[in-house]
């Protein structure tokens, strides 16, 4: 996939142009002789104004006067050396193979290892058996993409296959344990397959996520629903109070929250 | 495959940086010219390609191309098509891309514009400025890609962040981007010149030009800020003091200082050390302001990038630069030392002043800005330093520097004496006084107020003294002069309209049921109910006030209540503009029946701010086209 013909054609677009600029130099050969001649004079000449125009005195006139001439003499003292002529057709071959080998090693080391297929998504989406399938193939190639494995494992759950989708979020957790939506995710699947309790390994989860980031909404609302379904009513209005009041009160999420906590406290009534 | 071209071009980018690191220097050091001269064409190479690349990823926002997390993350089929091609640099990748694209387009500026500079300080400077897109480019690729790609692209986008769905936002960061990043140019000059030990007048003559017109942008891109803060925020402000505010003030203080300094340096030889330091601080508060809004230490309305990698690389190039400029400056200061003398009453003096000034203002905003995260990070507690602390610093230093650029225009370079300028101005200064007696007398007493009209006739009337004395004597309107005084009255100008603004302003957060009438400032605010408002990728409230004057309607104010997919909701006031005064609306929440809390705001001259602020700019960009700028040396 890293070399196509475009980045080839870019490579050899890029060494012609260089080439030609060797063979035919830019012309710039103004020297800081000339440049600093060329200032100062016109320092005098707007000194001899501001003079003819009564803004200074001849005093001073003078001294400023001597000041560009002196500044102007310390600055001429620079003798041009000589240019050294260059082998170009050497240099081009160092340059196009600098470009070409360089670009392609570090774009190696950047690039995606499968490209998504843009044209597709732009026109028809994919179903989720072919999302699916295409998923799996991407998988044999590469078994520790972690956001194929997270993808995948959502995928199935979105089909019903909760089974899969477990284990497919059992080996993304191998290869990264701390990611809080996989955490979530994990434990969601695992208590789909207990009646969509949460206790044993999908508590573990969760709890696991909230000592990553006891501030995040979500991790918060799954702590509640694991205390309520433990019978711990406060633990799980203390996390759903908690959530609501890190949420902004436009959240779309608000109303679940809120909804569950109203539950909660009803119960508690009772 | 457009996206991966994209990419690679921002590889082929990052790899010409290297070459005009390299193949240049190779020349300059072995006098190989047709190596050295290579500096232009690589600088086009690698200016062409960020383009393409640039280019691409607007494609890729203007059609939708979801399979790019970017674009994904940042832009939805709903957005309107000016906010599709805005939301590039709606985030921290795609500005960061803005950053690099702005940084080449300066370098070509200064390749094509610069035929006037010695062959040799030119390559070096292109050099320099090769350097740091290096550290751009590593920066964006490894740490930024706005590239990549998602394996299953979604169906629909997320949203871009309301508050950037805006045509001030369109263009502010690409203004204020085109400032921080055009302080590159000047720190390059002087690097290059430390580089090559020879600090001479073509070094500092034509490095005035540049740092101008990066000035200028920078102004422009703080004013735009300003208005849009104004009118999108919904509280009627025009400056927060908020730690990203900050971020771009700083160097914009700085900005100002080297432009002045550099005319003395140029003009008389005096302050090279002292430019070379300002060019340098320049820059490196234009990084700092990049550590502290891409790192995450700040939390604020700007802070949408978060990351502590990317503020650890941001940290690291700033150590570097500001280490190894100030290296070579050590290294290279004894070929600084020479400067002319000049006497205690000189223009110089009134430079330096203004420096002090400018600089001590600067202190005390970095101090109020790093204070907080000083503390926070020694766990000493959190504070948040705002607008009383600013206020009570800041003001009071920039009051001599607004009295003395009034003065010192007239003061002689080399020496003056106080009698002469006094007989030229006394009588001048006597009408100034009575002027502002009769502002006591028939405007107001508000002692703030009077201190601002008072610098406002003290700046007009020594700007129309200087004119008169110019065609009295019947010497040129120069470029330069006529951007000194248009610059100064934009002080005065700005000055007049912030203080009148905070002090005479007036502001009401009320409940307004439908037919009720609210009298502010002498108008009479009449609410008229609210309708429910879809547009585009929008939904919400949109309200109707009459105003009337004398019972006379002179405007329909229309302010809207948005929600956003995000649910975020969104305040768009409704104005009233005018050169005198603004009225403004804004919806608050509904309250009970047909009521709703309504903030209406009283804003006299607070369009000066800005206008100010735009003739500041232009008062630098006419400085920047002066006839000297343009002289023509004969190799």
């Amino acid at each position: 996939m890293i070399l196509s013909w475009q980045f080839i054609l870019m490579i050899v677009i890029s060494s012609l142009f260089l080439a030609w600029f060797l063979y035919r130099p830019v012309k710039s050969n103004l020297s800081d002789d000339d440049s600093n001649i060329a200032i100062n004079k016109q320092r005098q000449a707007e000194l001899e104004i501001d003079f003819n125009q009564g803004h200074i005195e001849s005093a001073q006139y003078q001294e400023a006067e001597s000041e560009i001439i002196s500044t102007l003499a310390s600055e001429l003292k620079s003798s041009p050396a000589k240019n050294i002529t260059i082998e170009p057709l050497k240099w081009i071959t160092l340059i196009v193979l600098s470009i070409g080998i360089l670009s392609l090693l570090v774009y190696s080391q950047l690039a995606p290892k499968i490209i998504p297929n843009s044209d597709a998504a732009l026109t028809e989406p994919l179903s989720m058996s072919e999302s699916i399938q295409k998923l799996q193939d991407y998988l044999i190639e590469n078994p520790n993409d972690f956001q194929a494995l997270k993808m995948l494992g959502l995928a199935q759950v979105g089909t019903g296959n909760i089974d899969s989708s477990i284990e497919s979020f059992e080996r993304a957790f191998e290869v990264n344990p701390n990611d809080i939506d996989l955490l979530l995710q994990f434990a969601s699947a695992i208590a789909a397959n207990q009646n969509g309790m949460f206790y044993g390994k999908s508590q573990t989860l969760i709890e696991k996520a909230l000592s990553l980031d006891p501030q995040s909404i979500q991790v918060l609302y799954f702590a509640g629903i694991v205390s309520a379904h433990q019978s711990d009513l406060d633990g799980a209005i203390g996390y759903w109070q908690k959530a609501l009041y890190l949420m902004p009160d436009s959240h779309p999420d608000r109303n679940i929250i809120e909804e569950a906590l109203s539950t909660v406290l009803n119960l508690q009534v009772k | 495959m457009l996206i991966e071209i994209g990419h690679f071009s921002l590889v082929l980018a990052l790899i010409f940086s290297v070459l005009l690191m390299i193949l240049p220097s190779i020349g300059l050091y072995q006098n190989k010219s047709a190596l050295a001269q290579l500096t232009k064409p690589l600088v086009w190479a690698q200016g062409f390609w960020i383009a393409v690349s640039f280019i691409i990823l607007m494609n890729a926002f203007l059609a939708n191309d979801f399979s790019v997390k970017y674009v994904a993350d940042n832009s939805n089929t709903q957005l309107p098509i000016l906010f599709k091609a805005s939301a590039v640099w709606g985030a921290h990748e795609g500005s960061l891309l803005l950053w690099v694209f702005v940084l080449s387009v300066w370098t070509i500026a200064v390749s094509i514009f610069s035929k006037r500079i010695p062959s040799n300080l030119l390559n070096l400077i292109l050099i320099v400025l090769g350097a740091i897109s290096f550290g751009f480019l590593l920066f964006l690729l490894f740490t930024s890609n706005p590239f990549e790609r998602i394996l299953i692209p979604p169906l629909e986008g997320r949203e871009l962040n309301p508050l950037l769905q805006d045509f001030g936002l369109a263009v502010h960061p690409p203004m204020l981007y085109m400032g921080y990043v055009g302080l590159a140019v000047p720190f390059a000059f002087v690097i290059a010149a430390l580089i090559r030990g020879k600090l001479d007048s073509s070094w500092l003559r034509w490095t005035r030009p540049w740092a101008l017109i990066s000035w200028a942008f920078l102004t422009v891109g703080i004013t735009l800020g300003s208005w849009w803060a104004y009118y999108e925020l919904g509280w009627g402000g025009w400056w927060f003091w908020d730690p990203v505010e900050n971020a771009s003030f700083m160097p914009w203080l700085v900005a100002t200082a080297l432009v002045h300094s550099l005319s003395v340096s140029e003009k008389r030889g005096a302050f090279r050390q002292w430019t070379v330091l300002l060019a340098i601080g320049g820059f490196s508060l234009s990084l700092l302001g990049a550590f502290l809004v891409r790192s995450g230490v700040l939390t604020s309305v700007h802070a949408f990038a978060t990351d502590p990698t990317r503020g650890l690389f941001i940290l690291l190039f700033l150590f570097i630069v500001i280490g190894g400029s100030l290296i070579l400056f050590t290294w290279r200061s004894h070929l600084l030392q020479k400067s002319n003398q000049f006497a205690l009453l000189s223009r110089e003096t009134g430079l330096l002043i203004n420096n002090i000034l400018l600089i001590t203002a600067l202190f005390t905003v970095l101090l109020g800005t790093l204070y907080p995260l000083i503390l926070d990070t020694l766990n000493l507690g959190k504070i948040s330093v705002g607008a009383p602390y600013f206020n009570a610093v800041f003001v009071p230093i920039m009051i001599p520097g607004v009295l003395a650029l009034a003065i010192f225009p007239f003061v002689r370079w080399k020496k003056d004496s106080v009698s002469r300028l006094t007989s030229l101005l006394r009588l001048n200064w006597i009408g100034i006084a009575l002027l502002i007696l009769l502002a006591r007398v028939v405007m107001t007493d508000n002692i703030y107020v009077l201190i601002a009209i008072g610098l406002f006739i003290w700046v007009a009337f020594h700007v129309i003294i200087l004119v008169s004395k110019r065609i009295r004597t019947k010497s040129k309107f120069s470029f330069a002069f006529l951007g000194m005084i248009i610059a100064h009255l934009g002080i005065a100008v700005f000055t007049l309209g912030a203080t009148v603004t905070t002090q005479l302003g007036i502001e009401k957060d009320i409940k307004m049921d439908v037919g009720e009438s609210q009298n502010i400032a002498g108008y009479d605010f009449v609410f008229n109910g609210v309708k429910p408002h879809t547009k585009d990728n929008y939904s919400g409230f949109i309200g109707d006030i009459s105003v009337y004057s004398d019972a006379k309607q002179i405007a329909q104010l229309k302010p809207e209540k948005r929600y956003y997919q995000s649910g975020m909701p969104m305040t768009e006031a409704s104005i009233d503009p005018s050169l005198t005064r603004d009225l403004y609306v804004a919806l608050g929440e509904s309250l009970e029946g047909d009521a709703w809390s309504v903030r209406i705001y009283y804003k006299p001259l607070v369009r000066w701010i800005w206008l100010g602020g735009l003739m500041i700019a232009l008062g630098a960009f006419f400085a920047a086209i002066d006839r000297r700028y343009f002289v023509r040396a004969k190799s």
